[in-house]
């Protein structure tokens, strides 16, 4: 017998038709002769009663002032994955398989002790093998693993894997039982070529590589965790999406096999969420570099990741995360580079010190401080780097590998927005993709534009 | 290589202790040598969105092609394989638009997982490419990489800045070669 790992997330165990559903496909594998190990998620999603969110309101409303501590919120994430493991290992039950609940402990997971982020760093399997040798199908809690049980701190803590911990643990387990694929069940029939939300006719992809689905994970499709796609390719473990609710044969992602033809083509649109992007103006070229650094060095402090970055020889560019700009803004409002002149120049100032000044409304810090300097101004020249802002974007990306080998596909993208007047504030480009910045307000009209151009055929 | 015990009966027994996830952060660089950059002026007659497109069609109908690009305010720059450039300066000279070129660059690329998750890389590179004295021309960013441009002759000593910086061994560097990849 082989093992399958078949992972099903909230919305197929949500209700007791999914589950059955999801059940059918756990007994279809046994008779085809698999031994599966099945993966599960909490049940449902935000809002539901036994959602990870829902579960995680309980601890955050006893007192709102007071943050849960890490450890504890993890035992209370956890619990949404093991009250649906145990629903759907006595489905099972109810349907004559022999069928056996387990915590990601005793599944042998062992990870890192970052809670809320944990990284799998080992799977003890003989649990799972011995409990398959005696005709059980397992059921693991996605999601979840320990700390080391003899760790002098934590001492096996349970942790949780952070966003799409289920796939991983499906991924992780895989590699651990080298299991003869792994199956992530969803209720999309497979991998499109775009969210069929924004997309009607978006198709289903027969076969993907791994880098095309891990790029299109990273880019904002939701259909697999980029984390368990990395993982299958590092240890080439053949990965299918599937839909509980039909037959279809789902998207096969794979390395091995895969015709010439899927390895350069354009595999799909995607988009992102909301995106904040920064401008600013740097009036001297030989500066410019260490404003950069220090506005670089400014936001690393504040943990805020800063992405696109585009330069000239006197301006600097750069989004971030619509959540995180108001920190963004507040660090840069007012914001002083001081650099000392290795000579006095011509006015015979000993320095530059560069305030940054936003838009008015947005400038509070730097109408308190830029006063404060004018009794060095004298000395010093003081010079304003006027920031700009457009709120409000998004990045929709067109995954192609290959594409930097095929001249033109930047030409069609710009040209299928320009011409349908969706504004392009900036690009970027990857191994596997071609991203555009435009507003947020045109996502739908642009990926569907693309899509169209794109898979006219 | 795939694992030839895959699909192997349950009673398998354990083979070596195996690595499940990536590092957390920067756990790579690569080095790509023989790249070129081009500064294109985007000011003359028609709107800004028609002269970007002017200079994408340009190189694209001459089968040239371009990453790292990047919309300036009165200009495109962009990278392309050195052994393109003559052909691309040739041909945006006959569609008449005036450009800077550089030939003699290569890009170091810092890869790490969820880049876009990661704080702080920007300053570390920029920091490790200062020691290194290295000019930064371009850069590009996706989900698991940064992309520096700097010049070749400063490409090995900002490699060295870069494990430094990172705590990486030289043998995680890979050295990779456009033109070879093109063919």
């Amino acid at each position: 017998m082989t093992i399958l790992v078949q992972k099903f997330g909230g919305t197929s165990v949500d209700c007791p038709e999914h589950r059955a559903l999801a059940a059918r496909k756990v007994i279809q594998a046994r008779v085809a002769g698999h031994s599966p190990v099945v993966v599960v998620s909490a049940i449902g999603r935000a809002g539901a009663p036994y959602a990870t969110d829902t579960l995680v309101t309980v601890l955050q409303n006893i007192d709102p002032q007071v943050a849960p501590a890490p450890r504890e919120m993890d035992m209370m994430m956890a619990c949404g994955e093991i009250i649906s493991t145990v629903v759907f290992a006595h489905t099972l039950q109810t349907l004559g398989c022999k069928a056996i609940a387990l915590s990601g402990g005793q599944a042998g997971i062992i990870t890192d002790p970052k809670f809320g982020d944990a990284r799998v760093l080992e799977i003890r399997p003989h649990y799972i093998l011995s409990l398959i040798e005696q005709g059980y199908t397992p059921v693991v809690c996605g999601f979840q693993g320990i700390t080391e049980p003899t760790d002098e701190y934590e001492h096996g803590a349970i942790t949780t894997l952070g966003r799409g911990g289920s796939d991983t643990t499906a991924s992780a387990l895989g590699v651990a039982l080298k299991a003869h694929g792994v199956e992530i069940y969803t209720d999309v029939d497979g991998v499109k070529t775009a969210d069929p939300d924004l997309v009607p006719k978006a198709r289903t992809l027969s076969v993907c590589t791994y880098e095309e689905v891990a790029e299109i994970a990273h880019q904002g499709a939701k259909v697999v965790h980029p984390r368990a796609a990395e993982i299958a390719m590092d240890h080439n473990i053949p990965l299918w999406v599937k839909s509980t609710f039909s037959d279809a044969p789902g998207t096969r992602i794979a390395a091995d096999d895969i015709p010439e033809d899927v390895r350069h083509r354009v595999t799909g649109i995607t988009h992102t969420g909301r995106i904040v992007y920064i401008r600013l103006e740097i009036d001297d070229p030989a500066h410019r570099p260490i404003v950069e650094r220090e506005v670089y060095r400014m936001m690393a402090r504040a943990e805020v990741s800063i992405y696109l970055v585009t330069f000239s020889p006197t301006a600097l560019s750069f989004a971030v995360p619509r959540d995180l700009f108001p920190i963004a803004r507040d660090l840069l409002d007012g914001m002083i580079v001081p650099i000392r002149h290795s000579v006095p120049d011509v006015d015979g100032k000993l320095a530059t010190f560069y305030i940054f000044k936003f838009s008015e409304g947005l400038d509070l810090a730097y109408s308190v401080q830029r006063p404060l300097l004018r009794n060095v101004e004298s000395q010093v020249r003081i010079v304003d780097v006027p920031g700009s802002i457009i709120e409000n974007c998004t990045m929709v990306s067109v995954i192609a590998s290959g594409h930097r080998h095929s001249p033109g596909i930047m030409a069609l993208i710009y040209e299928t927005l320009m011409d349908n007047s969706i504004d392009v504030y900036q690009t970027a480009d990857s191994e596997m993709s071609v991203s555009c910045l435009v507003p947020v307000s045109e996502v739908k009209r642009a990926v569907s534009l693309l899509h169209d151009r794109l898979f006219a055929d | 290589m795939r694992d030839e015990t895959r699909g192997a009966s349950v009673s398998a027994s354990q083979g070596p202790k195996v690595r499940f996830e990536r590092e957390r952060g920067v756990y790579s660089i690569s080095l790509t040598r023989d790249v070129a950059h081009m500064v294109v002026s985007i000011i003359g007659e028609g709107t800004r969105s028609e002269r970007i497109m002017q200079v994408f069609h340009t190189l694209a109908n001459a089968q040239v092609p371009i990453f790292l690009v990047k919309l300036h305010r009165t200009a495109v720059s962009f990278a392309l394989v050195a052994a393109d450039l003559t052909r691309a300066e040739s041909v945006m000279k006959m569609a008449g638009m005036s450009m800077r070129t550089r030939s003699d660059l290569a890009i170091v690329a810092v890869i790490a997982a969820s880049m876009r998750a990661v704080s702080g890389v920007m300053v570390d590179i920029s920091d490790a490419l200062y020691a290194a004295g290295a000019h930064l021309y371009g850069t590009g960013d996706s989900h698991d990489s940064v992309l520096c441009l700097i010049e070749e002759e400063r490409a090995d000593a900002a490699v060295q800045q870069l494990c430094l910086v990172f705590h990486l061994d030289r043998k995680v560097v890979r050295e990779r070669n456009l033109t070879e990849a093109a063919r």
